[in-house]
């Protein structure tokens, strides 16, 4: 049932609104993005940051302001949702009270005008992708969270949009279901090879089912790339602290020699890879450092490491956490459990080390927030 | 949020223009008639009718009276209520015999307004049962205060349960729980947790029955007698016996007052004390024992010992309408149902014909203007749904008059016809329909209007195909409300009737007014087992159409 795949473009779209103290507010500002026909693209963005009303425009749901949406190259800007051949999923599902969860998938089918055995023969179909065979009968009411999430799959895949969005679809759902169905979209995503929008603030959500990333702040795009890019090569502070955990560390580059720049920080001097240009010797700026590359042993165990003492550490079983002090920054730092005697004591002075190339650097921003 | 939409959309502005003119004609009219009525004589300005009435001692008398009754019947209904409410959200009680309580609670809902009042003077009249049969007591009287607000208390009581039960239910077992682990008495813990939390819907409870005693003009006409005189008999006196329709108006307007403040505080000051208990999960499998198996023992018996007062004035209402004469002659005879199928045939027939014509219109009325005031903008969207709501909240005493005032002459003469007491079913009990659509618009989410659109629909068949669908429900509570009170209402209405057009339950007082007892009681059960195969009938509709929900039964109270 793979329908021929298309791309999607969203160019320097906007979208404004009265706000009631603020005046006339940005939910979205000159959103461009480039989905490529089949892939999965995710936005990812705190609450607030335009990424549903990004979503809900390409949807047709919300007419931009400016700008333009074009499917396969056809511009469908003014056309609404119910022209446009899409498969929306929302957050809490939307499933019709009233119908059967036959009639629920089958709905789209019959808008269409499709005759009876074909609709049994598609909806069944559908069922039997999403696992819900049998269920024909039920009511929404009746099914569990993660099974309603199944039903709102089948019934936005079964018209075979042109387009496969989603809305935060998993938030409702617990912790080990959320796993679970992230993988199920994903699966059932790359076997019909339609191309999709993902909405979430989850960050380890968008990266396990996207192709591509787009970070969204402020009704903007900040910053967009695959997982790895994004979590090893973070453009800004907002992507770096939003996407995984994050040391941003201040220090001073005291000299710069091809793309590796040494940093004073830490009471001590550094070696950070400089991805942004810009910097010259002088500036003020911040090492980026994941909590997963630095590596801890007593302090007797060499030279080169940082000194720093234990103030608190968590044991979560398969690793453990500490937050160290060292030169008046706190650092936080995750180890893997390589086996009991492998923990530090509380109080211990420690010496740090980072894993070669695993630091970047980043100009110090004014907004720098939370540095933790 | 609902986005409200379709500004300049010619049909929205015709409907609702319709609407307004017939809000205007119906609504705002007869009350501006009732107004003028009381100050203005022979085209000048003048108080002297007020004045006369206000004057009057045995009017001043019957304004306390009624405050004093309503009082009386709101503390002793909220207290059966409230009883009633605790066994069955606490009790632990087996689902049949919850369903027990449920039937004995809904009894009382759907009689016409003074089955009690008839089942008492059977039980404790000068020839009752109990009085003269039982206990051999010649020449007792069951008038004045005491019989009256006893039989209204039980007529009412069914709204404080069913105000308080969900309050109750509500309240997670879990807080009382928490209280009792930190060392608290069971009855402590009631009394410092459970009470206070429930207070507000107590204070609610208590207003709403005071405000249906207020209006209840049946059970006093029968059972006051002349040595306690209340405002809507007053009323209704003052213009049936004395021809005074200036008097009348009058003292609908006094009762207007208390009417109103007790309105104002129900809806602006208690409803806006209730507490909500959230506490994350819920209280699961195991809920805490809020009260020991002594407590839970001596609860339902006293609620067992009402339910079968209940009971047992229905089964004598049955028994009085399949004998000559109760206190009399126990001989068994169909007679008085023969009486109510001939004598009485074009009262059924009048009923049930007036019935059919509000019953539609008044569900189509409130799914209208309910849909109209939550999806669409248009000027005066709000004040439209609250002047919609005025014949709802006035006592029907007040309206009747007001009717009565308006439509006796031209330009709008409608006295003596059906049209009229059409109108005033319509207006009067369709906003429940009103309120049930908008209490439904406002739960569907718009996610699902917009996952029809998402899904290929158009407006036109989404709303067939989704919005329609789910608002059914508020029309057939609509249905279902305006029908059964066509089936029992009288305040109002008994302004209305005329030669050409009668009512069962007007019937049913000039039975009880001449004597024929038994005919009354045969009319009474014949109401009953109407309304009890509507509801049946409505709740399997509900069901085909899979739609949640069910008639709500704490609006069908009140004569």
């Amino acid at each position: 049932m793979t329908a021929e795949s298309i791309g999607v473009d969203v160019e320097g779209v906007s979208k404004r609104y009265a706000h009631r103290v603020k005046g006339e507010v940005y939910a979205a500002r000159d959103v461009v993005l480039h989905v490529k026909p089949g892939e999965f693209l995710t936005l990812l963005g705190p609450s607030g940051c335009g990424k549903t009303t990004t979503l809900r425009m390409i949807a047709g749901y919300e007419m931009p302001d400016a700008g333009r949406i074009r499917f396969g190259g056809q511009d469908v800007t003014h056309e609404p949702a119910n022209r446009r051949n899409i498969g929306f999923v929302f957050q809490n599902y939307a499933l019709f009270p009233h119908l059967s969860i036959f009639e629920n998938v089958a709905y789209g089918l019959r808008v269409r005008g499709i005759d009876e055995a074909e609709i049994g023969r598609r909806v069944g179909e559908v069922l039997v992708l999403v696992g819900l065979s049998g269920y024909e009968q039920q009511f929404s009411s009746q099914l569990s969270g993660g099974e309603q999430q199944r039903v709102a799959l089948a019934r936005a895949i079964v018209i075979r949009p042109r387009v496969l969005l989603f809305d935060e679809p998993l938030s409702n759902l617990d912790a080990k279901l959320r796993v679970q169905m992230r993988h199920e979209i994903r699966e059932l995503q790359r076997t019909l090879g339609i191309t999709t929008v993902y909405v979430t603030h989850d960050q380890e959500e968008a990266m396990a089912v996207s192709d591509r990333i787009a970070v969204m702040s402020a009704g903007s795009v900040v910053q967009e790339g695959t997982a790895e890019d994004l979590y090893h090569r973070p453009a800004s502070q907002f992507v770096a602290q939003f996407v995984g955990r994050v040391n941003l560390v201040p220090g001073r580059i005291t000299s710069i020699a091809g793309d590796v720049a040494k940093v004073a920080a830490l009471g001590s001097t550094v070696d950070a890879l400089v991805l942004t240009a810009g910097l010259s010797p002088g500036a003020a700026v911040r090492l980026v450092v994941r909590p997963e590359s630095m590596a801890i042993a007593p302090v007797a165990s060499g030279s080169g490491a940082l000194a720093a003492t234990v103030t608190s550490r968590t044991f979560l079983g398969e690793k453990i956490e500490y937050l160290l002090r060292c030169a008046d920054e706190t650092l936080q730092v995750v180890r893997y459990d390589s086996g009991p005697g492998d923990i530090m004591a509380e109080g211990s002075i420690v010496a740090v080390r980072f894993a070669e190339g695993a630091v970047t650097v980043l100009p110090e921003t004014v907004a720098a927030a939370k540095s933790e | 949020m609902i986005r409200a939409s379709g500004h300049r959309d010619p049909v929205v502005a015709v409907t609702a223009l319709v609407l307004w003119l017939l809000l205007a004609l119906f609504v705002v009219y007869p009350l501006g008639m009732l107004f003028a009525r009381m100050v203005v004589d022979q085209g000048g300005f003048t108080t002297a009718a007020i004045a006369k009435i206000l004057t009057d001692r045995n009017q001043i008398r019957a304004f306390w009276n009624s405050l004093l009754l309503a009082t009386l019947v709101g503390a002793l209904g909220t207290a059966v209520g409230f009883l009633f409410a605790f066994t069955a959200a606490r009790g632990r009680l087996p689902r049949w015999l919850l369903a027990m309580v449920d039937a004995s609670v809904l009894l009382p809902l759907v009689s016409p307004p003074f089955t009690t009042a008839i089942a008492i003077i059977f039980s404790f009249g000068p020839r009752g049962l109990i009085t003269y049969e039982l206990l051999g007591m010649k020449g007792v009287t069951v008038y004045g205060l005491t019989s009256t607000f006893v039989s209204e208390a039980l007529t009412y009581f069914p709204i404080a349960y069913l105000t308080l039960r969900p309050i109750l239910a509500a309240i997670d077992s879990n807080i009382e729980g928490m209280a009792f682990s930190l060392g608290a008495s069971r009855w402590r813990v009631f009394r410092t947790v459970t009470l206070p939390l429930a207070t507000p819907g107590l204070a609610n409870a208590f207003l709403l029955l005071f405000a249906a005693s207020l209006a209840d003009f049946a059970t006093p006409l029968i059972l006051a007698g002349n040595q306690f005189p209340v405002l809507p008999t007053q009323a209704y006196l003052q213009i049936t016996g004395l021809f005074d329709l200036r008097g009348g108006a009058v003292l609908s307007f006094v009762l207007l007052v208390p009417a109103l403040v007790v309105f104002v505080l129900q809806r602006y000051w208690v409803s806006r004390r209730f507490y909500v208990t959230i506490t994350g999960k819920g209280a699961g499998e195991t809920p805490f024992n809020s009260i020991s198996p002594a407590t839970r023992n001596v609860l339902l018996m006293v609620c067992a010992t009402v339910a079968l007062v209940i009971v047992y004035f229905y089964a004598l209402l049955l028994y009085a309408s399949l004998v000559m004469a109760l206190g009399a002659n126990h001989t068994f005879t169909l007679q008085h149902y023969r009486v109510i199928f001939t004598e009485g045939a074009k009262a059924i027939r009048d009923t049930l014909i007036v019935a059919a014509f509000a019953m539609p219109l008044g569900g189509l009325y409130g799914v209208l203007l309910g849909y109209l005031v939550t999806k669409k903008a248009f000027i005066g969207r709000r004040s439209m749904e609250l002047v919609s709501m005025v014949n709802y909240a006035l006592p029907g005493t007040i309206v009747g008059i007001a009717y009565l005032i308006a439509f006796n002459d031209p330009p709008i003469e409608l006295t003596g016809t059906a049209l009229i007491i059409i109108a005033c079913y319509v207006f009067r009990y369709g906003p429940t329909g009103i309120r049930a659509t908008v209490a439904l618009l406002q739960q569907i989410d718009k996610s699902l209007e917009e996952a029809s659109q998402g899904m290929g629909a158009g407006s036109a068949t989404t709303f067939r195909r989704v919005t329609l669908p789910l608002i059914l429900p508020a029309f057939f509570a609509g249905l279902g409300v305006v029908f059964i009170r066509s089936m029992t209402a009288i305040s109002a209405t008994i302004f209305l009737v005329s030669i050409s057009w009668t009512l069962i339950t007007v019937k049913i007082l000039d039975n009880i007014t001449e004597l024929a007892l038994g005919p009354a009681a045969a009319f009474s059960v014949l109401v009953v087992v109407i309304v009890f195969v509507v509801i049946a009938a409505i709740g399997r509709l509900l069901r085909l159409f899979r739609a949640p929900g069910n008639v709500p039964m704490a609006s069908l109270l009140g004569g």
